[in-house]
């Protein structure tokens, strides 16, 4: 059997010929979180390579930016990753300002990382939680969730919309914060960070769940980097790498915050439990953010007067946003014209699914459902 | 031998402990305010009404204040809008012929209430939109012919009109107003010193 040019053989003691099992996992599968398909060749129940099938969630965003402009594309950014739809705005936003040279107000870049680490904060709960499920443990989910929908209550509260936000726009945001948000906010936050130290008694450190994460597909620095990892993934392997500090955008260089990597508590560095550890701490450094924000936020507009029909001048814009699955990137060229003429967006998803076939190989069936909930891949982030 | 007995006993040790430290968040539960809600029929006040002004349930139009600008139609990225405002050529003023909004189509992002200069077309609270038939989630707002709304110098006189007015302007002031760039940082730099 050949399947995508590997060979596999099983050489047995008593010369009789056996046949690898081929496995579909997927499209529909509660596990992958999306349409995904893996294509998983097992002997017994141990795999010998998981292949992801990748496409079935392709909306063809990229070419529907060409169709509808600059503006009118913005409500499609929220699909391209619909749990953290705030950052995918942000980077459709940033990429037309460079491209056009229009400034944001001060006030409406405060407003935007104040909706993005909320919108982090609901990415990573929607994330920590599933990966508990995944695995079997039903209850931490109903927790996490409860908290991701009081987040979503509060950014229903700012723009109208529990998921696809459509918050941003080119030149600011659409909705200055409401008022007596700030309170509103600031009472959630309290009540939230000794909920994440709940969560860690209630599931992270049970010694049940610490040995299914354990050890498993662990990733190197050097392997995380050739495959092209980002976020919390390549975090996860003891890299100190996030663009918000690496390579600052918006207001982050005036914000004091740590960039928490995986340190190798319970087994190797850069297992499964380091990849998810990084995020339940980053839980912390995203309250920490917004805190800050509330504080330091001025008085002003929230939105610059840009044309109703944008024309960037002739050239291209790229710009890089910290999203919760890593490293966003947008690029666009302009032509002049009030149509992209090209759009290409970068997604961490992607990348991290480059490298489930490799880690795959030698682990048991089982244990690709936690390396693909640690991975955290949201399937319309993979195909777009 | 024995070290691996140990260790297998450290390990159910460890993992009984750990499981009761997790059952003890659970149990404090018991005493906590439940946080989930029977929708729809048990709740205090209908969900609708305890959301945000700002909530982008399903379109409504106020054809009273509707002046035929289309600056909806043009926004709208996937054309669930669909107007139509000929001339009349008799007495020259624009007519409402059809104003329909495909709510199957619409994806709630509020480009068109954003560009709607009164108010007129503008997200309800309301997200109960399930239906029997594809056709009858268009919802057309035109069954007679009407005039559209001529904007008057100063305050609105009509009695019936006003209210609706008013109403479309507090939808409107929800939206942030831009600013021209150039003159608010000249105008800043004017009051620094």
């Amino acid at each position: 059997m050949s399947l995508a040019g590997y060979e596999f053989e099983v050489q047995r003691d008593d010369g009789l010929a056996t046949e690898e099992m081929t496995l579909n996992m997927g499209p529909q599968h509660p596990s992958t979180h999306g349409v995904l398909r893996f294509v998983v060749k097992a002997d017994g129940e141990i795999m010998r390579t998981a292949l992801p099938d990748i496409g079935y969630l392709h909306r063809s965003i990229e070419k529907i930016s060409e169709k509808v402009g600059y503006h009118g594309f913005m409500p499609y950014t929220d699909r391209v990753d619909y749990v953290s739809a705030m950052q995918c705005n942000q980077g459709w936003a940033m990429v037309c300002e460079r491209a056009a040279g229009i400034e944001v107000p001060r006030r409406g870049e405060f407003c935007r990382i104040i909706a993005c680490e909320l919108g982090r904060i609901a990415s990573h709960l929607l994330s920590v939680g599933t990966m508990v499920m995944d695995i079997g443990g039903m209850t931490p989910f109903t927790h996490a969730i409860r908290e991701r929908e009081k987040v979503n209550n509060l950014l229903e509260d700012l723009c109208g919309a529990r998921l696809t936000f459509n918050y941003m726009r080119i030149g600011g945001v659409a909705w200055d914060l409401p008022p007596g948000y700030a309170e509103q906010v600031t009472a959630f936050l309290d009540r939230f960070e000794p909920f994440i130290a709940e969560y860690n008694d209630l599931i992270s450190y049970n010694k049940i769940y610490v040995e299914r994460l354990a050890n498993v597909a662990a990733v190197s620095k050097e392997e995380a980097i050739n495959y092209n990892l980002v976020g919390p993934n390549l975090r996860g392997c003891g890299f100190q790498y996030d663009v918000r500090r690496d390579e600052p955008y918006s207001i982050y260089p005036e914000l004091d915050f740590d960039v928490p990597v995986g340190t190798g508590e319970v087994g190797t560095l850069g297992d499964c439990f380091d990849r998810y550890m990084v995020r339940i701490k980053e839980l912390k450094e995203s309250c920490k953010i917004v805190r800050q924000c509330l504080d330091m936020i001025p008085d002003g507009p929230v939105l610059a007067r840009v044309a109703k029909k944008l024309k960037p001048p002739v050239g291209d814009a790229h710009v890089r946003v910290e999203a919760s699955r890593g490293d966003m990137g947008w690029y666009v060229v302009s032509d002049g014209s009030e149509f992209p003429y090209r759009t290409k967006i970068r997604t961490g998803s992607f990348s991290a699914m480059s490298i489930v076939d490799k880690l795959s190989r030698g682990i048991m069936i089982a244990d690709l459902i936690a390396l693909i909930a640690s991975l955290d891949v949201v399937a319309p982030e993979v195909d777009r | 031998m024995v070290s691996s007995i140990g260790r297998y006993l450290k390990h159910a040790k460890d993992a009984v402990a750990t499981i009761f430290e997790g059952l003890s968040v659970t149990m404090s539960h018991f005493v906590r305010k439940p946080y989930t809600i029977q929708y729809p029929d048990r709740t205090a006040v209908r969900v609708q009404d305890t959301l945000p002004l700002r909530y982008r349930g399903i379109l409504e139009v106020d054809l009273e204040i509707c002046t035929g600008c289309l600056a909806c139609e043009r926004a709208c990225p996937i054309d669930c809008i669909v107007i139509d405002a000929p001339k009349d050529k008799a007495t020259r003023a624009m007519l409402l012929s059809r104003f329909d909004i495909d709510i199957a189509k619409c994806m709630y992002c509020g480009l068109c209430s954003e560009v709607c200069p009164t108010g007129s077309i503008h997200h309800t609270t309301e997200f109960e939109g399930a239906d029997y038939s594809l056709e009858s989630m268009i919802r057309r707002f035109v069954k007679d012919p009407v005039l559209a709304y001529k904007a008057k110098k100063g305050e609105e006189t009509d009695p019936l009109i006003a209210p609706v007015l008013d109403r479309g302007m507090e939808f409107l002031a929800e939206w942030a107003e831009p600013v021209d760039m150039k003159k608010y940082k000249k105008e800043q730099e004017e009051a620094a010193p």
